[in-house]
């Protein structure tokens, strides 16, 4: 599992993530919601070792993959890409077709992933990770941006893995249709502080506090 | 001897030594541009200041801190490289070196950030993060490489200062248009500036077939 305790990340005066405990088991998928600036990257960029932390502890008993929200694609093709990003090559070309055609990149596989559009390259970016044995992902907003298409088969890309490998996922979005369709836990984050935590059903439906109630009712507006 | 074949030894020469300050200049600037680019440390706004300054070293000042370093009671006397293809190279790295470091830290700067997240959340080893780096900045790269060829075949200032031009060892294209101006022969003078043109220009088309073919 990620345990995180005491978890604080400043810049100067300004504390911008304070969690106090925080754990992501394997075989669970944890979504943290939250408005632009609550920390939800800044959490994320934190575990996966790209931004330093300023206090606090975070253990990990496996291998973290990070998907940022802008992956750059490599100046190869998008097979090129998937193989270049595994790191074993035990029937690596059999994967890597499969997850081409999960994430529906079959027919772009010799094309130059630098001339992909936003969504295909969110793709690829996926395809990269996943070409690897995780133990735990973490996924930026991995459907900002993109098409109900694309959006599907991130999503069911996500479920399958997961229920393949075992993995933990811990993952950000601005969508509450996503987080109910791939959340066992839902996080909320305000001013870098979890404001609330629950199941989909629980959170979404019967916030707690003030806050909770009218995120939630702008998110419902929103969307 | 005749005209010609002294005017092929200035040429040599003059490819010779751009050839070994630009290769030298960038085996050791580049890797120290990617390394300040990429890293946040303290001093980081000192030593970019530091390379911006010594980007504008006057090339005669250049050349007499190595005729200081190289001349016979000198530090480094002792080698006898004064006078020699050698130690204009050794004064052309000293003008060049700071140019590579600047440029390539500042492409760096712009596009690694994004590249190094992505790598460091695909779990890359740093050996290949830094690889990947160079090979996806490859055309900025070669823009920097030619920037420093650019600046060496120019260089006239040091190269007359710690080469002599000396006739048949040390005598370049810049020197001897120098040389053949003061004695009033400007045809040839102007002859041997066409002839230093076209050779940057013929580098410059080997250097776009270069990164035609990588963006094909």
């Amino acid at each position: 599992m990620i345990k995180i305790l005491n978890l604080k990340k400043q810049y100067g005066e300004r504390t911008v993530l304070n969690i106090p405990e925080l754990t992501v088991n394997k075989g669970e998928t944890v979504v943290v919601v939250g408005p632009n600036g609550s920390g939800k990257s800044t959490l994320l960029r934190i575990l996966a070792g790209i931004l330093s932390k300023t206090d606090g502890e975070v253990l990990a008993d496996g291998e973290i993959y990070y998907m940022p929200q802008q992956s750059i694609p490599f100046s190869k093709s998008v097979k090129e890409n998937i193989l270049f990003s595994a790191k074993d090559s035990k029937e690596i070309e059999k994967r890597c077709d499969d997850i081409l055609s999960e994430l529906s990149l079959s027919h772009l596989a010799n094309k130059k992933a630098k001339k992909l559009s936003g969504g295909e390259c969110q793709r690829l970016a996926l395809g990269r990770i996943i070409i690897n044995q995780c133990d735990f992902l973490l996924l930026d907003e991995p459907t900002s941006a993109m098409d109900i298409e694309g959006t599907e088969i991130i999503e069911s890309v996500i479920k399958k893995y997961k229920q393949e490998t075992g993995c933990g996922i811990l993952m950000t979005t601005h969508s509450p249709k996503q987080a109910k369709n791939l959340a066992d836990r839902v996080i909320m984050l305000h001013e870098g502080q979890i404001a609330e935590q629950g199941s989909p059903d629980e959170l979404l439906s019967n916030p707690q506090t003030n806050w909770g109630k009218k995120f939630i009712d702008m998110w419902k507006i929103d969307t | 001897m005749n005209m010609d074949s002294e005017l092929l030894q200035i040429i040599g020469v003059t490819l010779r030594m751009s050839f070994f300050s630009t290769v030298i200049s960038c085996l050791i600037g580049m890797p120290l541009g990617v390394l300040i680019g990429k890293s946040v440390f303290k001093g980081k706004r000192t030593i970019k200041k530091l390379t911006g300054t010594l980007m504008g070293l006057p090339p005669v000042v250049a050349g007499l801190i190595v005729y200081m370093l190289f001349t016979k009671y000198g530090p480094f006397g002792s080698f006898g490289l004064l006078f020699t293809v050698e130690v204009m190279v050794i004064a052309q790295c000293m003008l060049i070196i700071p140019v590579v470091i600047n440029l390539t830290e500042s492409m760096t700067e712009i596009n690694a950030k994004k590249l190094i997240e992505t790598a460091k959340g695909l779990n890359f080893s740093k050996l290949k993060t830094s690889l990947l780096l160079l090979s996806e900045n490859k055309q900025s790269l070669l823009s920097v490489v030619l920037t420093a060829f650019g600046r060496s075949i120019a260089e006239v200032g040091a190269v007359s200062l710690v080469g002599g031009n000396i006739q048949w060892k040390t005598r370049v294209m810049t020197t001897a248009i120098m040389l053949e101006t003061n004695k009033g022969n400007f045809s040839f003078a102007l002859a041997l500036g066409i002839i230093l043109l076209l050779i940057s220009f013929v580098v410059n088309i080997l250097a776009s077939a270069l990164v035609r073919e990588d963006e094909e």
